[in-house]
């Protein structure tokens, strides 16, 4: 065990000040667009995830709202690259951030309401067995 | 658009939770943590929006998203019967087959988005990277000439006019076509979300189908049909 353990971390340590992993935590200490442009995707996963696999139509609302989001944090993650190349006043993605979260509003309120009309008909919020519409 | 120092440490923190956050939203069997769950993803990317210098952005997400949409959220779950759910006699996602298939599908299309953005960008990097070193000088000694604040410890940004000036110079249309789609929202939910009680007293039912109801709900036969009536 020793054999492999000790020679393993001494390849760890002497690649901590050189070798790839002092890259990786270079990169690490310096986020640039393309995390941003990472987490954003990974966001948008989540809430796609949670769209597909839920069976409470209100969670699946807040996921909606979490796709929004990780595209207005795309937005304003362009927006602030393009400020820094170069066009200092482009703030054309802040504006259009502004208006995706108007919508987001607009859906949250009447897709709240249908499910208020929805509960006080069928007396269930679970989307499996909302199917009046099926066939 | 490269950060350092603490703003690299805030933005990993921030990240992170959510990441985590969004997450739990998906995971958590209560509705009501969920959407808590939910509040606080929200709040960590209203904190990367002020890593990203947007702080009117940032604000209005705060002011918004959790304090409006997410209190609708709230109500809306508090107003419909979640329980059988969160006791756990009930499960909470679909069935076994189709979530083994989005999560694949999702996995799929995490691989295919970063692998993307990783290949694209170093391009992307390599083109603009004389530029982002010259203008982070330039923002530097923009910087400089904000104004202080009251304390004199930090400098006032000027996002929010840079903001409203191009919003009403280049997006007046769409403003005022935002605000119509607001006035509809909010007059179509109240719509919605009347009983048929409500709807029978401003005379917005069928009479027939008033009838059929009225015959087993005697508060809705003595209802007045229509303003005036």
């Amino acid at each position: 065990m020793f054999k492999v353990f000790i020679p393993t971390l001494a390849l760890l340590f002497q690649e901590a000040n050189t070798g790839r992993w002092a890259v990786i935590w270079q990169k690490a200490q310096h986020p640039d667009l393309s995390k941003f442009l990472i987490f954003g995707a990974l966001l948008f996963i989540i809430g796609v995830a949670g769209v597909l696999t839920r069976r409470n139509i209100i969670v699946i609302f807040m996921s909606i709202e979490l796709i929004l989001n990780a595209a207005n944090l795309n937005f304003i993650a362009m927006s602030r690259y393009l400020q820094d190349t170069g066009n200092v006043n482009a703030v054309a993605g802040q504006i259009f951030t502004v208006f995706v979260i108007v919508v987001a509003a607009a859906e949250a309120a009447i897709g709240l309401g249908i499910v208020i009309a929805l509960y006080r008909n069928k007396e269930t919020i679970l989307i499996d067995e909302i199917d009046i519409l099926k066939w | 658009m490269i950060l350092s120092g603490w703003e690299s440490v805030f933005f990993w923190i921030f990240s992170i939770a959510a990441i985590f956050a969004g997450l739990l939203t998906v995971m958590a069997r209560n509705t009501i943590h969920s959407a808590l769950f939910l509040i606080s993803s929200l709040v960590s990317v209203a904190a990367l929006f002020i890593l990203l210098q947007a702080e009117f952005i940032a604000g209005v997400q705060i002011l918004v998203y959790v304090g409006g949409v997410m209190v609708l959220f709230l109500f809306v779950i508090m107003l419909v019967n979640v329980g059988s759910e969160e006791r756990g006699n009930e499960e909470i996602f679909n069935r076994p087959r189709q979530v083994t298939a989005s999560v694949i599908f999702c996995g799929l299309l995490a691989a295919v988005l970063i692998g993307a953005l990783n290949t694209g960008y170093a391009g992307l990097e390599r083109r603009d990277e004389m530029k982002i070193r010259e203008s982070a000088e330039g923002r530097r000694t923009r910087d400089q000439e904000l104004a202080t604040s009251a304390t004199g410890a930090s400098r006032l940004t000027n996002d929010t006019s840079r903001i409203g000036n191009s919003l009403y110079r280049f997006a007046a249309l769409p403003f005022e076509i935002a605000s119509v789609l607001l006035l509809v929202a909010i007059i179509g939910s109240v719509m919605l979300a009347r009983t048929l009680k409500q709807e029978a007293s401003v005379d917005d039912v069928d009479p027939e189908v008033l009838r059929t109801e009225a015959a087993h709900d005697p508060a809705l036969a003595e209802v007045q049909t229509g303003p005036l009536a």
